[in-house]
């Protein structure tokens, strides 16, 4: 049962919105979520992890998601794995602007729904 | 006695001269026949005064009016006509050619001389030399217009010192609500985002103890998506001048941003009126921002207006200052009567009070019910219009309602 679900792993210093993304996320029952809120810890927990996405948030202590992107996308582990940012410090009228993307990657504008986060997923988890 | 004399009748001479010299009046006498005068004598005293002799006015009776300044021969003859019908007209100020060509003024005072059967039989004229007085007074005058002038210079630039006031105040308030909104915004934004999940998780997970817990679920996140929208309009507000300007039809933007309202307009029963000129010249601008504009623009009026009001959109080539009528002082980037591009917005609300006219552009400001308005949507507009380097102006409609009007440059070529 637990191959068949997708896996996400969800950096974000907020601890709060990490433990309420796995709790909804898992509750649909498509997924297997797992929660980072140290950067600097996100790489090894990635590659350990394996997952199917990763959602990243930007501004955080330490290391930006931008910078963290660029290491998952070099590690061999994980250079195939999607990419969602999810960030506060765009507005849902810039991700418009921008095509969704930022540095080439899809984005999230927080605050989101989960529906809106589901769509997401679903859209880059390729079915 | 005859060796003294000669001296003292020089010094007499000489005292008389001077004596002449500093006379500033005189006296001359017409004789009246029947209605007409016959002949004029000159008194000693008109030489100073008109450069001429006695002798000279005997010898050539028509001298008297050849000496007044054309322009004042009328008004002369027609006080000596009031004189010849027996009247005593009021004292006349008028000028006259001196024989050196200098135009002198003088007061003319004319008494008639009658005899016992009351019949005029002459009239003596007396002549003052009032030329010191008139210049004086041409001075005096012509100080007064040039304070006159000045005063109003200094009014104006006082009034255009007081609206550049106004907008360093605004704008500095402005970049100061930028600046806080770019820092708080992010901070702000990642509890919203938790307690938006958390009413994600809630919704399908709290038992329905009584049916109040749903009504209170969907109220938090009305209030979290409102908190959003205030958070997006600060943002917006900060945001600098990264547009994206190209030459653009603004009635496109127009029609777009209605047709965006469109839902909200016929909820509220609303009606539309388009004029859109359909030459309108193109307009340098950044489409979406233009287009935020309206929409902020639409939902004041909107909201504004009871069931049954009319949205009047209309767009033209207009002169600045005069169509539309502007207070000019605030927009520095126009000149009067230069050709601008105007896009109108106009309501048939109740209008904006006196008081609250000079504050609708401030952020925060709102005389919406709490939740409806954000008090951000005019200072947003505001801010795009400037970095357009356009303007906005906000007006009572003298038929009532509000007229906003957007002006952009007319762009050459």
């Amino acid at each position: 049962m637990n191959a068949e679900k997708k896996r996400i792993l969800v950096v974000d210093d907020e601890a709060g919105i990490t433990r309420l993304l796995k709790l909804n996320l898992e509750q649909l029952g498509d997924y297997l979520v797992r929660t980072e809120n140290d950067a600097s810890a996100a790489l090894a927990a990635a590659e350990e992890f394996q997952p199917d996405l990763i959602l990243l948030d930007v501004v955080m202590p330490g290391i930006d998601g931008g910078k963290l992107a660029s290491h998952f996308q070099a590690s061999p582990k994980l250079k195939k794995v999607p990419i969602v940012f999810l960030t506060a410090a765009a507005t849902k009228e810039e991700v418009y602007a921008r095509g969704g993307r930022i540095g080439g990657l899809p984005f999230l504008a927080k605050p989101v729904e989960l529906s809106e986060v589901v769509a997401c997923l679903k859209q880059h988890l390729g079915g | 006695m005859i060796m003294k004399s000669e001296p003292a009748t020089l010094e007499t001479a000489q005292r008389y001269e001077r004596l002449l010299a500093s006379v500033t009046d005189y006296v001359y006498t017409v004789t009246v026949d029947g209605s007409a005068p016959v002949s004029t004598v000159h008194g000693p005293g008109c030489e100073p005064v008109t450069g001429y002799t006695p002798d000279e006015f005997r010898a050539d009776q028509a001298l008297w009016f050849r000496m007044i300044c054309e322009e004042d021969r009328v008004i002369v003859l027609n006080q000596v006509e009031r004189i010849l019908k027996g009247e005593t007209p009021s004292p006349l100020e008028h000028r006259i050619i001196h024989k050196n060509g200098s135009v002198r003024w003088i007061r003319n005072t004319t008494v008639p001389r009658k005899d016992t059967q009351g019949r005029l039989v002459a009239y003596d004229g007396l002549v003052y030399d009032i030329t010191e007085r008139k210049e004086a007074e041409e001075r005096l005058r012509q100080a007064n217009a040039e304070l006159a002038a000045n005063a109003q210079a200094l009014k104006r630039t006082l009034e255009e010192l007081k609206e550049t006031q106004l907008q360093l105040i605004q704008a500095a308030r402005l970049e100061s609500v930028g600046t806080l909104a770019a820092g708080v915004a992010h901070e702000v934004k990642n509890p919203l985002q938790t307690i938006l999940m958390g009413l994600d998780y809630l919704v399908p997970n709290l038992p329905a103890v009584n049916e109040n817990v749903a009504m209170v679920l969907a109220d938090m996140r009305e209030a979290v998506m409102r908190a959003n929208t205030i958070l997006r309009g600060l943002l917006q507000l900060s945001a600098q001048a990264d547009f994206d300007m190209k030459l653009d039809d603004l009635n496109d933007s127009a029609r777009r941003a209605l047709q965006l309202v469109s839902a909200q307009l016929i909820a509220a029963k609303i009606g539309v009126v388009r004029k859109l000129d359909p030459h309108l010249p193109r307009v340098k601008i950044d489409r979406g921002k233009i287009e935020q504009v309206f929409i902020n623009l639409f939902i004041n009026a909107l909201q504004a207006m009871s069931p049954g009001g009319v949205l009047t959109v209309s767009t033209y080539v207009g002169q600045f200052g005069e169509n539309p009528k502007v207070n000019e002082a605030g927009f520095r980037q126009f000149t009067r009567g230069q050709s601008v591009v105007i896009a109108q917005v106009q309501d048939t609300g109740t209008g904006i009070s006196a008081a609250n006219l000079p504050k609708i552009f401030d952020p925060f400001f709102t005389t919406k019910p709490a939740g409806v308005g954000t008090g951000l949507g005019l200072s947003v507009a505001k801010k795009i219009m400037d970095l357009h380097g356009a303007a906005i102006d906000i007006q009572n409609a003298p038929e009532g309602g509000v007229k906003a009007s957007l002006i952009f440059q007319d762009q050459p070529g």
